[in-house]
């Protein structure tokens, strides 16, 4: 066996990096992992919508209004902002993924007052993937991208925090007394969840950032 | 149902130029397609691939001007159909997402193609082969759950089965012993040529993926297994393409490429659920239906032969995706611990053999087993998709956790 040593010595070495330093990011220290992270929960969730029906389907389409809005808002205030102040064109990478934001939503709200039951609920399910799905891409390779070009893991770190606290503040039930028609079952939610997500980010932030 | 491409004529080649709207297709969508749709456009792209590479090739060889042109001609639409081809992909989907994709149609293809293949030789050199990209599958799914968070299974949709095949570390083989015997291409089945043929463009398709996406991860692990299964794919290369008969003149060659793309865009139009899909490989046989002919002309021309000397009466049966989970079950229990000696193939861990794999993988763990460690590590266990009962090998199944 060659070791490392004799490699050096007869010049064939190059840099390279020791495997076993080189770690690789989690989503408990590292805002981008969880974030890659959460755009896979989201989709699962999808999944789990168009799978199912009747109260299964109700329930998993709450669970995947809550999911968004917290990832959301999330990103709006402890993400974006950041990668404004710091990053090179980081004004328009954000105002891009503002747009393709404020695009998803309007297709939430044609959900509006449908039932999952409807008929019309699936397409335009679909519609609303098809949206979230390119808006996550878009944040992984021009957003997400930048985040770590700025090569600040300690910033990573609390940001994962932050976005964690909000994930854990936001309520995962409904109120009650909302049940009837999909949106009425999460608009009211919606509307919450966003505040308390964006009450927790700020928290975390203030402490941390 | 019998189809001979000599005999049907196809689009002339001044009407095969496409504008911009036409080439402007609409990609298929990744979670409501069907996964073999996915792997029949993978698969035509590493074909038109190779009909380009190979074309340059001939024309760097070719001294004659008016041939140079002939041949530019053709290129030109073949650059155009791997286009329209590659782009029915959609931007939506992650490298590792289309990575998968690619070692499914690693996976089906070889495993069809070794099942059909006529020469026990040549199948075995699948047999030997799909073992190996089985277990590439299994490496990228765990990768995939670990950056993506989402099971592989959402790719490959039960059709394909997720589980350790031949481990990925022991495929690093000295190259000597990659280089394989070739068929005799006076005695060889027609239906043998185009086997070759075609796993060849596959992984040379793969080989070419993996070195220019993997630098494109940011995540370190990734990054390394990208270039650890990068190499793997070039060994792959090495032993498909020592499968096809040096002795074939180059247009002779150039008479089997474009049979080849007749044979595929045949087989693929008549299995494909996708209407658009569909049309696009009706338009491009009838493309080729034409390159043909006039790869032919150019046979008879320069060699002085009939190309129907060379090739079969008819069109074989289509070459089919579909699942192979019986088949691959079995080779997997008799054939996991193969590796190659010279040109043949041995069950012991020879001195080259281990020579090269204390270079390589002698400094410490390779990317294809850290992916693994740190799976487990991160989310707990492996990831596997096994629909058809616990592995075939006793020392490979997963202990109850």
């Amino acid at each position: 066996m060659t070791a490392p040593a004799d490699r050096a010595e007869d010049g064939r070495t190059t840099a390279t990096t020791d495997p076993a330093t080189d770690r690789n990011p989690t989503p408990d220290t590292d805002v981008v992992a969880l974030l890659i992270a959460q755009h896979g929960q989201i989709r699962n969730l999808f999944d789990e919508v168009e799978q199912s029906s009747g109260d299964a389907r109700r329930d998993a389409f709450r669970r995947l209004v809550r999911m968004l809005a917290v990832h959301e808002t999330a990103e709006e205030e402890a993400v974006h902002p950041y990668v404004k102040r710091t990053a090179d064109g980081g004004d328009d990478i954000v105002a891009d993924r503002l747009g393709e934001e404020k695009t998803a939503k309007r297709t939430l709200s044609a959900l509006e007052d449908l039932d999952p039951e409807d008929e019309a609920f699936l397409p335009r399910l679909l519609s609303l993937r098809t949206d979230v799905r390119e808006h996550a891409r878009a944040e992984e390779r021009y957003e997400f991208n930048q985040l770590r070009r700025l090569n600040d893991p300690a910033r990573l770190a609390s940001l994962a925090k932050a976005v964690k606290a909000a994930e854990s503040a936001a309520p995962t039930h409904p109120h009650p007394g909302v049940e009837s028609g999909a949106m009425n079952a999460v608009l009211g939610p919606v509307a919450a969840i966003a505040d308390r997500t964006r009450d927790a980010v700020r928290k975390a932030m203030g402490k941390d950032g | 149902m019998s189809f001979n491409p000599l005999e049907q004529r196809g689009i002339p080649l001044d009407r095969q130029v496409r504008n911009w709207r036409e080439l402007n297709v609409t990609p298929i969508d990744p979670d409501q397609c069907d996964p073999y749709t996915r792997c029949r456009i993978i698969t035509m792209n590493g074909i038109e691939v190779e009909a380009i590479l190979f074309g340059h090739q001939l024309a760097r060889h070719c001294p004659d001007m008016e041939i140079k042109q002939q041949l530019a001609r053709t290129r030109y639409i073949e650059a155009q159909q791997q286009k329209a081809v590659n782009w029915l992909l959609p931007g939506v989907s992650s490298v590792l997402e289309t990575t998968i994709a690619y070692e499914q149609v690693a996976v089906d293809l070889t495993a069809w193609v070794a099942r059909m293949e006529p020469d026990p030789y040549l199948k075995q050199a699948y047999q030997f082969g799909v073992l190996e990209d089985f277990d590439h599958l299994y490496r990228y799914a765990n990768l995939y759950e670990m950056i993506e968070h989402r099971k592989a299974e959402t790719i490959v949709d039960g059709l394909t089965e997720v589980m350790p095949g031949r481990p990925t570390p022991v495929h690093h083989r000295h190259p000597v012993d990659n280089v394989r015997e070739p068929y005799d291409k006076t005695k060889a089945h027609p239906l043998s040529k185009l086997h070759a043929l075609t796993v060849m463009s596959a992984e040379q398709q793969t080989m070419n993926f993996y070195m220019n996406t993997g630098p494109t991860y940011m995540e370190p692990i990734a990054r390394q297994l990208y270039q650890e299964i990068g190499l793997i794919e070039e060994e792959h290369v090495t032993h498909y393409e020592s499968l096809v008969d040096p002795g074939e003149t180059w247009w002779e060659q150039l008479v089997n490429h474009e049979y080849n793309e007749c044979y595929l865009y045949h087989s693929f139009m008549e299995q494909e659920s996708d209407p658009k899909v569909k049309a696009i490989w009706e338009l491009h046989l009838n493309m080729e239906l034409e390159h043909l002919h006039i790869a032919c002309d150019l046979m008879r021309r320069h060699d002085g032969r009939e190309p129907a000397e060379v090739l079969a009466p008819e069109l074989p049966d289509v070459l089919t995706f579909e699942p192979n989970k019986g088949y691959l079950r079995e080779l997997i229990a008799e054939q996991l611990d193969l590796t190659t000696l010279g040109a043949g193939y041995v069950r012991e861990a020879h001195e080259r053999f281990e020579s090269m794999q204390e270079a390589l993988n002698g400094g410490g763990t390779t990317p294809s087993d850290r992916v693994l460690a740190e799976h487990d590590k991160l989310i707990g266990g492996d990831y596997r998709l096994q629909t058809e009962g616990e592995h075939p090998v006793a020392a490979l199944r997963t202990e109850e956790r």
